[in-house]
């Protein structure tokens, strides 16, 4: 790992070494701008470490073989861009339903499609939720500098491993492409799938919902399958109760956890009656706004989001509950703002921009101006 | 955010644009500052517009990107045409003569050095135009040290190109130096 102290690295950088961190030995990718640097970086660093890297024919296959080294016992990760994101949501319901813990960085880009390959967009909030059929749950966090570039990603893994589900960290061009000084530190929390010999591997009785997970090769009888399956994994593809048993439980297991799994950050907020609820870039841009105005008397605060599935209902219900209007501005048309109006009941304006550019400082104060007159 | 300094560099991509705003950054967090970088570029590896730019702040930076240049230093006339007016009234524009025409107009101190003739002619590498800028702008301005730029150099475009660099940036820096008198 590396050794203790201040970095000048990209959002890329970080998150690379984040993963190293967090126990990450396994890569597999595809490189799409604008994620390529996350990609090469660990091409270089899991060969010095001694893990795996690999460099795979698609995205499909990337998200693959990296369920595929989850089961081997390995902590796996791949990253990409809208266009791959697209591709890996089968395999991303088929991780969610069999329970297998992985992390993967969407860097977003301007799509929809190709759309512009090196400008930045968030359109892949709704996508990361849901972009593979029937009811599951993922979890997704959201970096607003460099440095949570690293720590959310570290965040991602542990989460990943506590509750055995995909974890995404959904970062944007602008944040991936930063360069700022992080610190890097030995103190941090590491998580690591429960295991215990015997258990069954996808049933528990356990409060959280989250059974042991056992590697291939460790003398475990298991079988994985993405059909409907018992606590022990053999398929049940008509029986009702296990079916629901099963959908109920992967669902819960992170629902219940929405406090817990979902963290915001409150600025300015105390007597604020106009609220800024943002997230990634958009909330740095979103902060700086804020002072601005505050500078001239308006009563505005922010309402970060640092996880935004589960959508952090409690905490979004809260901030709407003490101001008169919220205004959510974001690089894409409206899709965390439609997820805050069903949490609140003041005014909830959109400030949606899907120019390929960041949402610049003048068209957050300029809307929360004309908000407040 | 106190004591800010903003500079855009750019011109074309392949002209190393993106890398001497690494260094200029990464010298400027070698000393202590704090810094944000970012970097735009079309989806073209070469030919296609780019800019890099790099904030220099003396606290922790809350907008990381650059609002109006303080410093601008373009490398083709497609980038000084674009950003030569988003310039703070008294700053300072770095354009590579003569490649690079200026104009009248800007509230500019507007100074030419022949970074891709001396990297060609002189040092017989086009690909060093950028570091020879890099040379000439830290003598024109105490933006960041000479010795912190070498680290940089060191830690960013070493091994092989590790002497070639070195010796570009001593050229720029004695070009800067003529400048600044």
């Amino acid at each position: 790992m590396l050794p203790e102290g201040m970095y000048y690295f990209s959002g890329n950088d970080a998150s690379a070494e984040g993963a190293l961190a967090a126990g990450c030995r396994f890569y597999a990718g595809y490189p799409i701008t604008p994620s390529s640097e996350l990609m090469e970086r660990m091409a270089a660093r899991l060969r010095e470490i001694g893990g795996v890297f690999v460099q795979m024919e698609d995205e499909i296959a990337s998200i693959s073989a990296v369920i595929g080294a989850a089961w081997a016992g390995a902590k796996a990760m791949t990253a990409t861009s809208g266009p791959g994101f697209s591709l890996m949501q089968e395999a991303i319901g088929y991780a969610a339903f069999t329970e297998t813990p992985c992390v993967v960085v969407d860097v977003q880009r301007a799509g929809p499609c190709t759309g512009q390959a090196t400008k930045v967009g968030a359109g892949d909030i709704m996508q990361a939720r849901w972009g593979s059929h029937g009811d599951y749950q993922v979890i997704a966090l959201s970096p607003w500098s460099v440095q949570e570039m690293y720590d959310l990603t570290v965040r991602a893994f542990n989460l990943a491993e506590r509750f055995r589900v995909p974890a995404m960290l959904l970062a944007d061009e602008a944040v991936a492409h930063l360069r700022e000084t992080i610190k890097i530190s030995d103190a941090k929390e590491i998580w690591d799938r429960k295991k215990r010999t015997g258990a069954s591997p996808f049933g528990t009785d356990e409060e959280d919902g989250v059974p042991p997970m056992p590697a291939f090769g460790e003398g475990e009888r298991l079988a994985v399958t993405g059909s409907t399956h018992d606590d022990w994994g053999f398929r049940k593809t008509d029986d009702p109760d296990v079916h629901a048993r099963l959908v109920a439980r992967i669902n819960e297991k992170v629902l219940r956890q929405e406090q817990a799994i979902g963290e915001t950050e409150s600025s300015f907020l105390e007597d604020a009656d106009t609220a800024v609820i943002a997230y990634g870039f958009t909330a740095r841009t979103s902060l700086y706004a804020v002072k601005q105005l505050r500078k001239e008397g308006l009563k505005v605060g922010l309402l970060r989001l640092k996880t935004l599935w589960p959508f952090p209902e409690s905490a979004v219900g809260r901030a709407g509950g003490c101001v008169k209007r919220i205004l959510v501005p974001e690089m894409n048309r409206g899709q965390v703002a439609g997820e805050v109006r069903k949490c609140v009941r003041c005014d909830v304006e959109p400030l949606g921009l899907t120019n390929g550019e960041v949402v610049p400082p003048d068209a957050i104060t300029d809307a929360l101006r004309r908000m407040a007159r | 955010m106190p004591g800010i300094t903003q500079v855009r560099w750019c011109g074309f991509g392949g002209q190393g644009v993106v890398l001497a705003g690494l260094l200029l950054g990464q010298a400027g967090v070698l000393q202590g500052r704090y810094v944000a970088g970012s970097n735009s570029y079309g989806a073209q590896a070469r030919g296609s517009g780019c800019k890099s730019e790099v904030v220099f702040s003396d606290g922790p930076i809350d907008f990381p990107h650059l609002t109006t240049a303080d410093i601008l230093v373009t490398m083709s006339q497609a980038a000084y045409d674009q950003y030569c007016t988003d310039v703070v009234p008294g700053g300072l524009i770095v354009y590579d003569a003569p490649h690079v025409t200026p104009r009248k107009g800007p509230d500019a101190r507007q100074v030419g050095i022949p970074a891709t003739d001396a990297a060609l002619n002189k040092l017989r590498n086009k690909q060093a135009a950028n570091i020879v800028l890099l040379g000439a702008l830290v003598e024109m301005t105490s933006l960041v040290s000479p010795s912190a730029v070498e680290r940089a150099i060191g830690q960013h475009g070493g091994g092989r190109f590790l002497k070639p660099n070195l010796e570009a940036f001593n050229t720029g820096r004695e070009m800067g130096r003529q400048v600044h008198g």
